[in-house]
């Protein structure tokens, strides 16, 4: 069953990596698309678009969309809250705030420095969110939520308090950055994401019993020889890491996190090495139909994709409290 | 001859365990001792520290005095998952958030014995099949866990105590939610598995019946300890639980010829 599951999705998913590499502002035959991946010319124009633009462009978008999802269900497995997602728990507006600030202080726009500075950021927010929510980590998923709103809020006005001090030119590309966009991608820096990316699944299957031995309480866990504190603690640098280095490659791209371990989850059991990767690939193909949809919805201009992620996000959030409320109403 | 081995093989041996929690004791001076195989009883009023002693023994507190020992070496001594493979917990009820299935909330208990790399194998297939088999639920493998009944969730909790391949048992008042027939089924359940069981009750009748020793717990001190003839007296009772009681013995339903406690209880209100 999971297996029929994995291959459909690795179907859709390579048909998704052709659309993408074909939709956008010229439209690209499927031939030449064909002719750009087997035999590259660069002097032909539509085939250097596919290859130098569209490519690394999708390839970003898939492992921005896998790892986004990957971070919220790190978060989710390891605080046993459902409405974990390193958006709403203010992770990734440390790690903003780490860039802006970074950006302010030297004016460097790119590179390892602003991934490191995105991380410190991430981590400052996650040490502050543990040190409010410690008495409570493990049964209060409102305070949790709520103490991870007030510091997303925080960070945001340190933000645009930085971004107020500098100079116009620079704060439109740092706000069209914390808009979320791929336009950055090119060969030279995918790497990075795709190393933190594949570590943080690694280390995802690597620890899958510990993990899920996790999901039926710290008590549990403690039964079935983990040591659960360690676990955590990693388990948070690690979704700290992961959320870092997207964001400073791509800015604010929320509610993946929150949304795809959800949906997953109401399908396949969260413990299954199944359920794992079968989150990763739903995050990145959403992605990559996100950007897709980012490129062409306007003519000749491009959406921001946080802008589109935010709007299915929050409308899936509403949806999710709703539904909620019904199901303790009708108990 | 063997049996004589057998029996006095100490599985768990707690000397003087005491557990002090801001300023206040939560237990005093406990000291018991549980053989290879046996069916150990814990009884006692609510905040009497049944749990607290529970949780020394499963290592999740540790005793601020006093020292637990597993087959005759300190608790301590083990690893995390060196202990995980001998004494595996049914706690009273666990956090759900998360749709898993009945499958791998059994096959959690394989985590002390799997390294972090290996895969699940035909033998750990086997093992959970036969540990489904055993509770009954074969035909909710796939059912997603929180869809159960209280009575079947626990059933789900034994069978992955099972799959942990333990020497000692311990539930911490394993079937306090459930309807009679689950508080029976349960607790038979957990004495058919030939490990050697600690568990704490509320139902004093059920205990008596199912127990081969008993252990009453009382403001954080041992108050009794024997057969459950020889603890369950009207002067216990009323001491310990504040009711007053008439204990007859009854044969037991398993055996006719060995007689077990009956109590049958009254407050004081009606004359």
């Amino acid at each position: 069953m999971s297996k029929l599951v994995l291959s459909g999705l690795l179907l859709l998913l390579s048909m998704s990596f052709v659309s993408a590499l074909g939709f956008g502002a010229i439209a690209i035959e499927l031939s030449d698309i064909w002719q750009a991946l087997v035999s590259y010319d660069a002097t032909n124009l539509e085939q250097k678009i596919v290859i130098e633009l569209r490519l690394p462009r999708a390839i970003l978008a898939f492992l921005v969309g896998s790892g986004l999802a990957m971070a919220g269900l790190i978060l989710q497995t390891v605080t046993r809250n459902p409405l974990a997602d390193p958006y709403l728990f203010g992770v990734s507006s440390g790690a903003s705030f780490g860039v802006v600030l970074l950006f302010a202080l030297t004016g460097v726009q790119a590179g390892l420095v602003l991934s490191g500075a995105a991380f410190a950021g991430s981590l400052l927010a996650m040490t502050a969110l543990l040190l409010i929510a410690k008495s409570q980590l493990n049964n209060q998923v409102e305070s949790m939520l709520l103490a991870g709103v007030a510091l997303s809020f925080l960070f945001s006005a340190c933000t645009s308090l930085l971004l107020y001090w500098s100079d116009p030119q620079a704060v439109t590309a740092i706000v069209f950055w914390t808009l979320g966009s791929f336009s950055r991608a090119d060969w030279q820096i995918l790497w990075l994401p795709a190393v933190v990316v594949c570590m943080s699944v690694s280390c995802m299957l690597l620890f899958r019993r510990t993990l899920n031995a996790m999901l039926l309480g710290d008590e549990s866990a403690t039964t079935l020889g983990v040591n659960v504190t360690k676990l955590r603690l990693g388990m948070l640098v690690l979704s700290s890491l992961l959320t870092a280095v997207l964001v400073a490659m791509c800015g604010g791209v929320g509610f993946v996190g929150l949304m795809i371990p959800h949906i997953v989850r109401f399908f396949v059991s969260q413990a299954s090495t199944a359920g794992l990767l079968i989150t990763t690939m739903s995050g990145g193909l959403f992605m990559l139909w996100v950007d897709i949809a980012a490129r062409t919805v306007l003519e000749n201009q491009e959406l921001p994709v946080g802008v589109i992620t935010a709007a299915i996000g929050s409308v899936f959030f509403l949806a999710l409290l709703v539904l909620r409320k019904r199901a303790t109403a009708s108990m | 001859m063997n049996q004589l081995v057998q029996a006095t093989h100490s599985m768990l041996d707690i000397q003087q365990v005491g557990l002090q929690m801001n300023q206040s004791y939560i237990l005093k001076d406990v000291s018991f001792n549980i053989q290879a195989g046996q069916f150990v009883g814990l009884l006692g009023p609510n905040g009497a520290g049944k749990s607290s002693l529970l949780r020394c023994i499963y290592r999740f507190i540790k005793p601020t005095s006093g020292q637990i020992k597993l087959l005759d070496a300190p608790i301590d001594s083990y690893s995390r998952q060196e202990y995980a493979k001998q004494v595996a917990v049914v706690l009273q009820d666990v956090p759900e958030q998360f749709n898993l299935a009945v499958f791998d909330v059994i096959a959690m208990g394989l985590t002390p014995h799997k390294p972090l790399f290996s895969s699940m194998n035909h033998k750990d297939k086997y093992e959970i099949a036969t540990a489904l088999e055993k509770v009954g639920l074969t035909h909710k493998s796939n059912q997603m866990f929180s869809s159960l009944s209280g009575g079947e969730k626990q059933r789900v909790m034994i069978a992955r105590a099972m799959v942990q391949q333990p020497q000692l048992l311990i539930m911490d008042e394993p079937t306090s939610h459930l309807d009679v027939k689950y508080q029976i089924q349960i607790m038979e359940l957990a004495k058919s598995l030939g490990v050697s069981v600690l568990a704490s009750f509320h139902d004093l009748n059920l205990a008596a019946a199912i127990s081969d020793h008993l252990l009453v717990l009382h403001n954080g001190e041992l108050k009794a300890q024997g057969a459950p003839s020889q603890v369950l007296t009207s002067e216990l009772l009323s001491d310990v639980f504040g009711v007053c009681a008439k204990v007859t013995q009854v044969p037991s339903a398993h055996n006719e010829q060995t007689l077990v406690p009956h109590i049958r209880y009254h407050y004081g209100y009606i004359q």
